[in-house]
């Protein structure tokens, strides 16, 4: 039952100022962000491919490895900085194959050892995405579709059941 | 909190001043922080606070006074929404009512409900370009909705004003009445037409 509920209506002061005279433009704060943003781009790349390697290079914990909880919590953290610093710079391909494996580990049921490879295959994927030029569009979608297939058949949704 | 889509077009030409907003940023990512807090600058707002930990923000949120916080969700220790919910029912006036944006690589499905009921005005998730985080904070320095104090939850009320006010929105008894009256005036006037007469 739903208990006693309260009800404020506050302005905040964010809302006061935002049409005092003054400030900037959308298009002007868009284009002086994105120009901020393109001087770490250098420095993102090598975050990420740090971060990747790093993801390739861990041991998969053995069966029964009280240990192994925390060795998956590090490739989902790994992976999820991996989105961290892509996002800006729409590295759509990357942050999507990111995305993948933090949601094949965060669906992973903790009472089954999880098939490290699958984190494997998915820094080595991002690896190859990593190293291929822009052009290479169709090596792009298929690397992507077969990790797909790996997500729809390890986390099955609906449709794919039915 | 909502993480709906507004498809709010930003206009280049539109104004908006933030310039003076005291902001913090709270994100256990040195690189993540950067990028939040340089995105920020070139949206005209200094970032008066940056912290990488959420007991880093505790200490300044219970002296200074802030107009605008954006935490990352998922941080070791104290995690985002646990900083969150604690500065909702800090009783810390006006910091415990401050406009709250979250923001999140990956939000792991046992955490969906925890983020959902922390109290945040919105949750931007990665990733995320600066139009689309220009267009949250434009909308979330907008938001109007009341604040709530419900059970366990303190902070916006959750759900979105999507239907026309009361007022401006025609009663069914009114429409009955009105459609009474139109069929009535109809009778009348075919009553006095010159055939009938």
């Amino acid at each position: 039952m739903m208990g006693l509920v309260l009800w404020q209506q506050r302005k905040s002061r964010l809302s006061a100022m935002i049409d005092q005279p003054g400030g900037c433009s959308v298009g002007v704060a868009l284009a002086q962000a994105k120009s901020n943003l393109e001087t770490m781009q250098a420095k993102s790349l090598g975050i990420i491919g740090e971060r990747i390697a790093e993801l390739a290079a861990l041991p998969a914990p053995a069966i029964g490895d009280p240990d192994a909880g925390r060795s998956l919590a590090r490739a989902y953290h790994l992976s999820s900085a991996v989105i961290d610093a892509a996002g800006p710079f729409e590295l759509d391909d990357l942050c999507t194959v990111a995305a993948g494996l933090c949601d094949l580990i965060d669906a992973a049921p903790a009472t089954w050892p999880f098939d490290w490879r699958i984190v494997t295959v998915h820094a080595q994927s991002m690896q190859l995405i990593m190293s291929l030029p822009p052009e290479a569009i169709d090596a792009r979608i298929q690397v992507l579709d077969s990790l797909k297939q790996v997500l729809a058949k390890k986390i099955p949704t609906p449709q794919s059941e039915g | 909190m909502s993480t709906t889509s507004f498809n709010e077009n930003l206009r280049e030409s539109a104004v908006f001043n933030l310039g003076n907003a005291v902001t913090m940023v709270v994100d256990d990512s040195a690189f993540g922080l950067d990028l939040t807090c340089e995105a920020l600058r070139g949206f005209g707002i200094q970032t008066r606070y940056s912290c990488y930990s959420a007991a880093d923000a505790i200490d300044i949120l219970k002296d200074q006074t802030i107009d605008l916080l954006l935490v990352d969700c998922e941080m070791p220790g104290m995690d985002g929404h646990e900083l969150v919910k604690w500065l909702r029912n800090s009783q810390l006036d006006p910091n415990a009512y401050v406009p709250v944006i979250m923001t999140a690589g990956h939000v792991r499905k046992s955490k969906v409900a925890a983020v959902r009921d922390c109290g945040a005005n919105y949750l931007v998730t990665k990733p995320f370009s600066a139009a689309s985080l220009l267009e949250r904070l434009i909308w979330v320095a907008r938001d109007s909705r009341p604040f709530l104090e419900v059970d366990d939850y303190k902070g916006p009320d959750r759900r979105f004003q999507t239907s026309v006010p009361r007022e401006q929105n025609e009663r069914r008894s009114d429409m009955i009445a009105r459609v009474a009256f139109e069929a009535a005036k109809a009778e009348m006037a075919t009553l006095v037409t010159p055939e009938t007469a």
